[in-house]
């Protein structure tokens, strides 16, 4: 490592292992003293991967593949590649199953909230907020781990419906599992809104105003805190979403303690939704069959993750096997707010901007074709070159 | 006589094993007392003494570019500052073992010793992590230093000497802690910069700078950093409660008195959340030096 | 201006509670009746047509049908592949598959143990054909 003069900067990175970063990634500030003056990010260090191996399974093995993109938004992938690929086969999932998966849609999203609310207070220091919030977030999973069998992958699609069913006494359980996080979550509402401390770290800092993030693609609760109105549950109803309705959360303030407020209101929007669910289940049969070809044709699929807009393009020939499946998570368009908002901000508030985007490094892992070619022209590369052309790459790196 | 006294005072009680066992041991109750808080179950008594015995049982790895005299010196430096501290005031309830006119000064310097060293070892590494959190350490002792001393030399103006013996003795009649209650909470918190305690542990703040100027140490250089601020921890308690809590004329007194003010610190760190620092300079210089500066006139007015 | 320690409500309770940790294994909660455990075959009802092992995205499953005459199969269980995703349930239309709620510590410490033959001939074990014995082998795809 060289010394940097300090006319040059000084460059801190924040991965690719680092204490604030639960998976890998690799962001560079240039700092002056504490305030930071340049930032840069590289990912790819999760990628598996995913897309190329889809390819090589059939539709049924693929469902559990795709599950397995990400840990905390694996329900939603799931529900976008069955909803893609019914929509290739031209059936529809009966309503029941559309409920049920539905239900278990947003259970996953308070899920996902909780976690996210306990590591953002965590990165500011506040572990006790982070315990509490994570200790809740056990009852969650309990209640989903009656429901579908698993604390986390759920599994609860097939293509064609769901695995399982609810019944009154599992309905009953997960009222009163929600009667009280309902009431944690308020009081949470209560301590990030209030408390002085906390609100030195959040009030003010990394606020995205309405036009930046509309340049910038933002999606997901961060844009939603800075007033953009994007919200698929509410824009471009899926699932059983038009038959129950979502509010919109927006806030106008774009900072740190916006994303938290709008996550929190959503929480909240989450509860109401399930409670209306299960008052409201339709009777029908839970599954509906697909056969083993699906028809060839492309479809795209977008649906509203914990974090944003997911989509799925897929391409199918008419064999048992995709032909391609292409996949763009939210945490993707996020990632370059973070580093144009972190200019400016001290050292200290860099993890805490990085936490308020929700950054799911392993979902946004994908391979992107870029021509560098001046004159337009493509270049693609086999397997074997692409396996060749790695191992040369760090072959000269470690030269 | 007076050699054998003397080895058993440095190196066994009050200072030395004795020393370093307590230290270890208050460190188990501030962990195990903020998971309770947390509604968790803390680690058992002894994962302190494990946590020390690992650490020095490892391989310390000196990193390129240091300067290795500096590396391996300023840990046994820290904790001999801290050690020495002890022998001045009044450990476990009984007179401190030295003393004379003007050691509240010189105590106070050692256990600064302990901060001053870790911002050099930041410092000497050119990993830029340890930079970072050496300068927020240096940063920080400028910050809290003058409002703690001063809180801290508001019993000995009351008890007129500057000596701590004659501080305890006359502490021990007159409970300051409710004729200068301002002092207190200031020293109180002071003592939480100073031990970098959450909300104060910028310095260390693992999700920002990895660990801070210790990032580099490993083995024995951070056993031995880690044993420096268990005893400062200690010593620290020890003055807070022996100024402002009536003094300690008993080894019974030590414990209930001291681990009472444990039980606050960590309170307070369960409760706040770890302020930037910026916001811990800005805090202290206007607040902290505000309120100390009100007691002092009240203090010299009554 | 806020207010100052709003956990304090939380904290102060949680002196007089008993800890959220479950001291595992000294105390062990019930497992829910849906939990995905450990694959559990009715041999009776299975015939060995493999639409279990075909649609297993792990290749956890491997069918070899031995006589179709007298339905004679065996049946290959990987345990260290399995992702107790539930599939081969859904896909046999015999209902012969099953997984036990209350067989969820799975963990070994050698890979012996990880392979169950299931079956209804005698020579089942040596007749289920290019197993690898322990498999933690990559699935024969690419």
């Amino acid at each position: 490592m060289e010394t940097n003069s300090p006319s040059k900067g000084f460059t801190i990175p924040i991965g690719p292992q680092h204490p604030a970063l639960k998976e890998p990634g690799f962001f560079k500030f240039v700092v002056d003293g504490e305030v930071i003056t340049g930032a840069s990010v590289r990912l790819g260090y999760a990628h598996r991967g995913i897309e190329k191996a889809a390819e090589q399974r059939n539709w049924v093995q693929d469902l559990y593949l795709i599950e397995r993109i990400c840990g905390i938004c694996s329900h939603i992938h799931a529900l976008a590649y069955c909803l893609a690929v019914e929509q290739l086969a031209n059936v529809q999932a009966p309503p029941r199953a559309q409920a049920i998966r539905t239900l278990v849609a947003e259970m996953e999203r308070i899920h996902s909230h909780l976690l996210w609310m306990g590591v953002s207070a965590h990165e500011a220091g506040f572990d006790t907020l982070f315990m509490f919030a994570w200790r809740d977030r056990e009852r969650i999973m309990d209640m989903l781990e009656s429901l579908t069998g698993n604390r986390v992958n759920y599994s609860a699609n097939l293509l064609g419906g769901v695995k399982f069913d609810v019944d009154a006494a599992q309905a009953q359980s997960i009222r009163s599992g929600l009667d009280y996080l309902e009431e944690r979550i308020r009081h949470y509402q209560d301590v990030v809104t209030h408390d002085e401390m906390f609100l030195q770290r959040t009030r003010g800092i990394g606020v995205m105003t309405r036009s930046l993030a509309e340049v910038m693609g933002a999606v997901g609760p961060t844009a939603r805190a800075s007033n953009v109105p994007r919200d698929l549950r509410a824009t471009a109803p899926y699932a059983a979403y038009s038959q129950f309705p979502v509010k919109m959360i927006l806030d106008t303030r774009g900072d740190l303690e916006a994303r938290f407020e709008v996550r929190l209101e959503e929480l909240l929007e989450s509860i109401r939704l399930i409670r209306v669910i299960l008052n409201g289940l339709p009777e029908s049969e839970l599954t509906i069959r697909l056969p083993r070809r699906i028809p060839a044709g492309e479809t795209v699929v977008r649906l509203e993750a914990p974090r944003g807009e997911v989509f799925y393009f897929i391409k199918s020939n008419g064999t048992d096997k995709p032909e391609r499946l292409k996949i763009r998570t939210p945490t993707i368009c996020n990632m370059n707010s973070v580093v144009r908002l972190a200019v400016g901000h001290q050292l200290a508030d860099a993890p805490m901007i990085l936490a308020g985007i929700d950054p799911c490094f392993s979902c946004n892992d994908r391979m992107v074709e870029v021509s560098k070619v001046k004159d337009g022209s493509e270049h693609s590369m086999t397997w074997q070159e692409l396996r060749q052309y790695g191992i040369d790459y760090y072959r000269r790196l470690s030269k | 006589m007076k050699p054998i006294l003397t080895i058993i005072t440095l190196w066994l009680f009050p200072s030395g094993l004795f020393l370093l066992t307590a230290g270890l041991l208050y460190q188990w109750f501030d962990r195990k007392l903020l998971a309770l808080l947390q509604n968790r179950i803390g680690p058992r008594w002894f994962q302190p003494f494990a946590d020390t015995f690992k650490l020095l049982s490892k391989e310390e790895i000196i990193p390129e570019g240091v300067n290795s005299f500096l590396f391996i010196g300023l840990p046994v430096v820290a904790l001999a500052g801290a050690l020495t501290a002890a022998l001045y005031v009044p450990m476990a309830g009984l007179a401190p073992s030295y003393g004379f006119s003007g050691d509240l000064i010189v105590v106070l310097y050692l256990l600064s010793l302990l901060t001053l060293c870790t911002g050099l070892a930041g410092t000497n590494t050119l990993d830029r992590f340890s930079l970072i959190g050496a300068t927020r350490a240096l940063t920080q002792l400028f910050s809290y230093e003058a409002p703690f001393l001063l809180a801290l030399l508001g019993p000995a103006m009351v008890a007129g000497s500057w000596q701590i013996g004659t501080i305890t003795a006359y502490a021990q009649t007159h409970w300051l802690i409710l004729t200068q209650p301002l002092g207190f909470i200031v020293a109180l918190i002071g003592l939480m910069g100073k031990l970098e305690l959450p909300p104060f542990d910028a310095p260390e703040a693992h999700t920002e700078i990895v660990a801070g100027a210790l990032t580099e140490y490993s083995g024995r250089g951070l056993a031995l950093f880690n044993l420096g601020r268990a005893v400062e921890l200690v010593v620290g308690l020890t003055l807070i409660s022996a100024f402002y809590l009536g003094g300690l004329s008993n080894p019974l007194w030590f414990l209930v008195k001291t681990l009472a003010l444990l039980f606050i610190i960590v309170g307070l760190q369960a409760l706040l959340t770890r302020l930037r620092i910026d916001q811990t300079v800005g805090m202290w210089w206007r607040y902290g030096t505000l309120l100390v500066l009100v007691q002092w006139f009240v203090m010299i007015l009554v | 201006m806020g207010v100052f320690g709003t956990m304090f409500g939380d904290i102060s309770s949680s002196l007089f509670r008993r800890p959220a940790t479950e001291k595992y294994p000294s105390e062990r909660r019930e497992a829910p009746l849906k939990l995905r455990g450990l694959f559990h075959l009715k041999v009776e009802a299975c015939t060995g047509c493999g639409l279990c092992a075909m649609d297993c995205p792990a290749d956890a499953i491997q069918v070899t049908m031995l006589d179709r005459k007298t339905k004679r199969f065996a049946l290959n269980y990987h345990i260290d592949r399995c992702t107790f995703c539930g599939q081969c349930i859904e896909s046999c239309n015999r209902d012969a598959i099953s997984m036990a709620s209350d067989e969820w510590e799975l963990a070994a410490l050698n890979k012996t143990s990880f392979l169950i033959h299931f079956g209804n001939s005698t020579d089942a074990e040596q007749s289920v054909a290019g197993t690898p014995e322990g498999g933690t082998a990559k699935p024969e795809h690419d």
